[in-house]
Protein backbone atom coordinates (compact mmCIF):
# COMPACT_ATOMS: atom_id res chain seq x y z
CA UNK A 1 0.00 0.00 0.00
CA UNK A 2 1.28 3.36 -0.61
CA UNK A 3 -1.24 6.10 0.19
CA UNK A 4 -1.62 9.84 -0.82
CA UNK A 5 -2.11 12.23 1.78
CA UNK A 6 -5.73 12.79 0.97
CA UNK A 7 -5.77 9.23 1.49
CA UNK A 8 -4.12 9.33 4.55
CA UNK A 9 -6.35 12.43 5.85
CA UNK A 10 -9.56 9.89 4.99
CA UNK A 11 -7.99 7.24 7.38
CA UNK A 12 -8.00 9.29 10.30
CA UNK A 13 -10.74 11.05 9.76
CA UNK A 14 -12.66 7.74 10.59
CA UNK A 15 -11.28 7.58 13.80
CA UNK A 16 -13.51 9.30 16.39
CA UNK A 17 -10.27 10.55 18.42
CA UNK A 18 -9.61 12.69 14.88
CA UNK A 19 -13.33 14.04 14.36
CA UNK A 20 -14.38 17.69 14.32
CA UNK A 21 -10.86 18.84 14.08
CA UNK A 22 -9.58 21.41 11.74
CA UNK A 23 -9.04 21.05 7.86
CA UNK A 24 -5.51 22.60 8.93
CA UNK A 25 -4.98 19.96 11.91
CA UNK A 26 -6.24 17.41 10.16
CA UNK A 27 -3.42 17.90 6.59
CA UNK A 28 -1.04 18.63 9.52
CA UNK A 29 -1.64 15.35 10.77
CA UNK A 30 -2.07 13.47 7.32
CA UNK A 31 1.53 14.85 6.42
CA UNK A 32 3.02 13.92 9.50
CA UNK A 33 1.59 10.52 9.54
CA UNK A 34 3.85 7.38 7.74
CA UNK A 35 2.52 3.89 6.62
CA UNK A 36 4.52 1.51 8.22
CA UNK A 37 3.68 -2.51 7.30
CA UNK A 38 4.33 -5.17 9.44
CA UNK A 39 5.05 -8.94 8.83
CA UNK A 40 2.60 -11.74 10.92
CA UNK A 41 4.61 -12.30 14.48
CA UNK A 42 6.57 -8.92 14.13
CA UNK A 43 6.32 -6.45 17.24
CA UNK A 44 4.83 -3.05 16.88
CA UNK A 45 5.32 -1.78 19.82
CA UNK A 46 7.39 -3.17 22.97
CA UNK A 47 6.02 -3.20 27.02
CA UNK A 48 8.86 -1.41 28.93
CA UNK A 49 9.66 0.84 26.01
CA UNK A 50 9.03 4.34 26.34
CA UNK A 51 6.33 5.30 23.82
CA UNK A 52 7.45 6.62 20.42
CA UNK A 53 3.85 6.94 18.82
CA UNK A 54 0.39 6.53 18.19
CA UNK A 55 -0.46 3.76 15.82
CA UNK A 56 -3.82 3.19 13.58
CA UNK A 57 -4.54 0.28 11.99
CA UNK A 58 -5.13 0.54 8.04
CA UNK A 59 -5.70 -3.49 7.20
CA UNK A 60 -4.75 -6.77 9.05
CA UNK A 61 -5.01 -7.43 12.65
CA UNK A 62 -3.29 -6.79 15.95
CA UNK A 63 -3.07 -8.34 18.99
CA UNK A 64 -2.38 -6.72 22.83
CA UNK A 65 -0.42 -8.47 24.87
CA UNK A 66 0.86 -8.34 28.19
CA UNK A 67 3.22 -11.21 29.08
CA UNK A 68 1.83 -14.29 28.23
CA UNK A 69 -1.49 -12.90 27.88
CA UNK A 70 -3.57 -11.18 25.08
CA UNK A 71 -5.42 -8.85 26.11
CA UNK A 72 -7.38 -7.79 22.79
CA UNK A 73 -7.27 -7.64 19.28
CA UNK A 74 -7.76 -4.43 17.34
CA UNK A 75 -8.45 -4.14 13.27
CA UNK A 76 -8.81 -1.51 10.75
CA UNK A 77 -9.77 1.87 12.24
CA UNK A 78 -8.89 0.74 15.96
CA UNK A 79 -5.67 2.93 17.32
CA UNK A 80 -3.69 2.24 20.31
CA UNK A 81 -0.19 3.30 21.79
CA UNK A 82 -1.95 7.36 22.55
CA UNK A 83 -1.30 6.94 26.33
CA UNK A 84 2.28 6.81 26.04
CA UNK A 85 2.80 9.84 23.94
CA UNK A 86 0.76 12.00 26.37
CA UNK A 87 2.58 10.65 30.04
CA UNK A 88 5.56 9.58 28.32
CA UNK A 89 5.77 6.51 30.46
CA UNK A 90 6.68 2.80 29.52
CA UNK A 91 4.54 1.07 27.54
CA UNK A 92 1.70 -1.21 29.61
CA UNK A 93 1.72 -3.88 26.75
CA UNK A 94 3.33 -5.03 24.03
CA UNK A 95 1.00 -4.85 20.37
CA UNK A 96 2.10 -7.83 17.97
CA UNK A 97 0.91 -8.00 14.30
CA UNK A 98 -1.37 -11.02 14.06
CA UNK A 99 -1.37 -11.35 10.49
CA UNK A 100 0.37 -8.89 7.86
CA UNK A 101 -0.99 -5.50 8.73
CA UNK A 102 -0.39 -2.03 7.38
CA UNK A 103 -0.84 1.21 10.10
CA UNK A 104 -0.46 4.64 9.90
CA UNK A 105 1.79 6.03 12.55
CA UNK A 106 1.65 9.33 14.21
CA UNK A 107 5.24 10.20 16.22
CA UNK A 108 5.02 11.90 19.38
CA UNK A 109 6.43 15.01 18.96
CA UNK A 110 4.44 15.22 15.93
CA UNK A 111 1.09 14.48 18.04
CA UNK A 112 1.92 16.75 21.43
CA UNK A 113 2.85 19.90 18.69
CA UNK A 114 -0.69 19.18 17.24
CA UNK A 115 -2.07 18.81 21.04
CA UNK A 116 -1.18 22.37 21.86
CA UNK A 117 -2.45 23.99 18.87
CA UNK A 118 -5.94 22.35 18.27
CA UNK A 119 -7.98 22.61 21.59
CA UNK A 120 -10.67 20.60 20.16
CA UNK A 121 -7.58 17.46 19.17
CA UNK A 122 -7.20 17.44 23.07
CA UNK A 123 -10.94 17.34 24.05
CA UNK A 124 -11.29 14.39 21.62
CA UNK A 125 -8.85 12.68 23.70
CA UNK A 126 -9.48 13.69 26.85
CA UNK A 127 -13.19 12.67 26.63
CA UNK A 128 -11.41 9.00 25.09
CA UNK A 129 -9.69 8.40 27.34
CA UNK A 130 -12.32 9.49 30.31
CA UNK A 131 -14.55 6.90 28.47
CA UNK A 132 -11.76 3.96 28.83
CA UNK A 133 -11.24 4.96 32.69
CA UNK A 134 -15.24 4.32 33.14
CA UNK A 135 -15.26 1.38 31.60
CA UNK A 136 -11.56 -0.11 32.91
CA UNK A 137 -13.75 -2.20 35.64
CA UNK A 138 -15.24 -4.40 32.94
CA UNK A 139 -12.78 -4.78 30.46
CA UNK A 140 -8.94 -4.23 29.68
CA UNK A 141 -7.35 -2.27 27.47
CA UNK A 142 -3.42 -1.30 27.36
CA UNK B 1 -11.84 31.00 55.48
CA UNK B 2 -12.00 33.40 52.44
CA UNK B 3 -8.70 33.76 51.28
CA UNK B 4 -7.43 37.58 48.99
CA UNK B 5 -7.29 37.27 45.51
CA UNK B 6 -3.39 36.97 46.02
CA UNK B 7 -3.58 34.01 48.71
CA UNK B 8 -5.91 32.53 46.36
CA UNK B 9 -3.74 33.38 43.07
CA UNK B 10 -0.59 32.10 44.84
CA UNK B 11 -2.33 28.45 46.18
CA UNK B 12 -3.30 28.41 42.47
CA UNK B 13 0.17 28.78 40.65
CA UNK B 14 1.40 25.78 43.28
CA UNK B 15 -1.17 23.14 41.90
CA UNK B 16 -0.27 21.01 38.95
CA UNK B 17 -3.25 21.52 37.29
CA UNK B 18 -2.45 25.28 36.61
CA UNK B 19 1.54 24.67 37.10
CA UNK B 20 2.02 26.12 33.12
CA UNK B 21 -0.18 29.42 33.12
CA UNK B 22 0.98 32.84 33.73
CA UNK B 23 0.00 35.58 36.86
CA UNK B 24 -2.61 36.65 34.76
CA UNK B 25 -3.84 33.61 33.33
CA UNK B 26 -4.19 32.58 37.27
CA UNK B 27 -6.28 35.43 37.92
CA UNK B 28 -8.41 34.84 35.34
CA UNK B 29 -8.94 31.05 36.85
CA UNK B 30 -9.50 32.74 40.32
CA UNK B 31 -12.48 34.87 38.56
CA UNK B 32 -14.10 32.56 36.79
CA UNK B 33 -13.94 29.59 39.04
CA UNK B 34 -15.65 29.76 42.75
CA UNK B 35 -14.46 29.10 45.89
CA UNK B 36 -16.22 26.90 47.99
CA UNK B 37 -16.39 24.91 51.47
CA UNK B 38 -17.79 21.64 52.81
CA UNK B 39 -18.16 20.28 56.28
CA UNK B 40 -16.96 16.45 56.81
CA UNK B 41 -19.50 13.91 56.03
CA UNK B 42 -21.22 15.96 52.76
CA UNK B 43 -22.18 14.22 49.28
CA UNK B 44 -20.68 16.51 46.44
CA UNK B 45 -21.39 14.17 43.53
CA UNK B 46 -23.94 11.30 43.77
CA UNK B 47 -23.29 8.09 41.98
CA UNK B 48 -26.16 7.91 39.48
CA UNK B 49 -27.21 11.71 39.44
CA UNK B 50 -26.64 14.25 37.19
CA UNK B 51 -23.30 15.88 38.16
CA UNK B 52 -22.99 19.56 39.03
CA UNK B 53 -19.82 20.85 38.47
CA UNK B 54 -15.67 20.70 38.17
CA UNK B 55 -14.09 20.83 41.13
CA UNK B 56 -10.45 21.71 42.38
CA UNK B 57 -9.27 20.88 45.68
CA UNK B 58 -7.50 23.46 47.62
CA UNK B 59 -7.29 21.93 50.93
CA UNK B 60 -9.15 19.01 52.37
CA UNK B 61 -9.84 15.59 51.06
CA UNK B 62 -13.16 13.36 49.97
CA UNK B 63 -13.17 9.60 49.22
CA UNK B 64 -14.47 8.17 45.75
CA UNK B 65 -17.10 5.60 46.52
CA UNK B 66 -18.71 3.36 44.31
CA UNK B 67 -21.78 1.05 45.32
CA UNK B 68 -20.48 2.28 48.90
CA UNK B 69 -16.88 1.02 49.21
CA UNK B 70 -14.51 3.73 48.85
CA UNK B 71 -11.91 3.17 45.46
CA UNK B 72 -9.85 6.28 46.13
CA UNK B 73 -9.06 9.56 48.08
CA UNK B 74 -8.46 12.84 46.68
CA UNK B 75 -6.66 15.59 48.14
CA UNK B 76 -4.84 19.09 47.50
CA UNK B 77 -4.88 19.58 43.54
CA UNK B 78 -6.97 16.85 42.72
CA UNK B 79 -9.81 17.26 40.85
CA UNK B 80 -13.12 15.77 40.19
CA UNK B 81 -16.63 16.02 38.18
CA UNK B 82 -14.83 16.28 34.99
CA UNK B 83 -15.92 12.99 33.83
CA UNK B 84 -19.46 12.93 33.84
CA UNK B 85 -19.22 16.55 32.40
CA UNK B 86 -17.37 15.45 29.51
CA UNK B 87 -19.17 12.08 28.58
CA UNK B 88 -22.70 14.09 29.39
CA UNK B 89 -23.16 10.99 31.91
CA UNK B 90 -24.28 10.92 35.18
CA UNK B 91 -21.45 10.10 37.79
CA UNK B 92 -20.37 6.78 38.16
CA UNK B 93 -19.48 7.24 42.10
CA UNK B 94 -19.76 9.16 44.92
CA UNK B 95 -17.81 11.96 45.99
CA UNK B 96 -17.79 12.06 50.08
CA UNK B 97 -15.84 14.44 52.06
CA UNK B 98 -13.66 13.24 54.83
CA UNK B 99 -12.28 16.59 56.27
CA UNK B 100 -13.67 19.92 55.85
CA UNK B 101 -12.96 20.51 51.85
CA UNK B 102 -12.00 24.04 50.53
CA UNK B 103 -12.35 23.91 46.77
CA UNK B 104 -12.82 25.87 43.47
CA UNK B 105 -15.88 25.31 41.39
CA UNK B 106 -16.74 25.53 37.78
CA UNK B 107 -20.35 24.97 36.39
CA UNK B 108 -21.06 21.85 34.25
CA UNK B 109 -21.32 23.90 31.16
CA UNK B 110 -18.55 25.79 30.99
CA UNK B 111 -15.96 23.03 31.57
CA UNK B 112 -15.22 22.60 27.75
CA UNK B 113 -14.95 26.33 26.82
CA UNK B 114 -12.71 26.81 29.90
CA UNK B 115 -10.33 24.46 29.02
CA UNK B 116 -10.20 26.03 25.16
CA UNK B 117 -9.13 28.99 26.68
CA UNK B 118 -6.87 27.32 28.86
CA UNK B 119 -5.18 24.58 26.77
CA UNK B 120 -2.15 24.03 28.72
CA UNK B 121 -4.66 23.01 31.61
CA UNK B 122 -6.02 20.88 29.28
CA UNK B 123 -2.79 18.93 28.30
CA UNK B 124 -2.20 18.82 32.33
CA UNK B 125 -5.42 17.04 32.34
CA UNK B 126 -5.12 15.16 29.99
CA UNK B 127 -1.57 13.66 31.54
CA UNK B 128 -3.55 12.79 34.45
CA UNK B 129 -6.24 11.37 33.16
CA UNK B 130 -3.70 8.92 31.41
CA UNK B 131 -2.51 8.69 34.82
CA UNK B 132 -5.63 7.72 36.15
CA UNK B 133 -6.36 5.25 32.65
CA UNK B 134 -2.89 3.06 33.19
CA UNK B 135 -3.79 2.76 37.37
CA UNK B 136 -7.42 1.37 36.20
CA UNK B 137 -5.54 -0.99 34.08
CA UNK B 138 -2.66 -2.53 36.67
CA UNK B 139 -5.36 -2.26 39.29
CA UNK B 140 -7.27 -4.56 37.47
CA UNK B 141 -4.65 -6.98 36.68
Amino acid sequence: MSLTTQEKAAALGRVPLFAGISDESMARLAAAAGEQDFAAGQFIVRQGQVGTGLYLVLDGMVKVVRGADELARLGPGEFFGELSVIDQQPRNASVQAAQATACLALASWDLLALLGSDPQLSLNLIRGLVARVRSAGEQHRH
Amino acid sequence: MAMTQQELVDMLSSLTLFADLSRPQLEQVAHKMTEESYPVGQRILRQGFTGTGFYVILDGEVAVKIDGDERAKLGKGDFFGEMSILLGEPPVADIVTLRQLHVLHLGGPELEGFLRDHPQVMFRMLKAIAMRLRNASRWRS
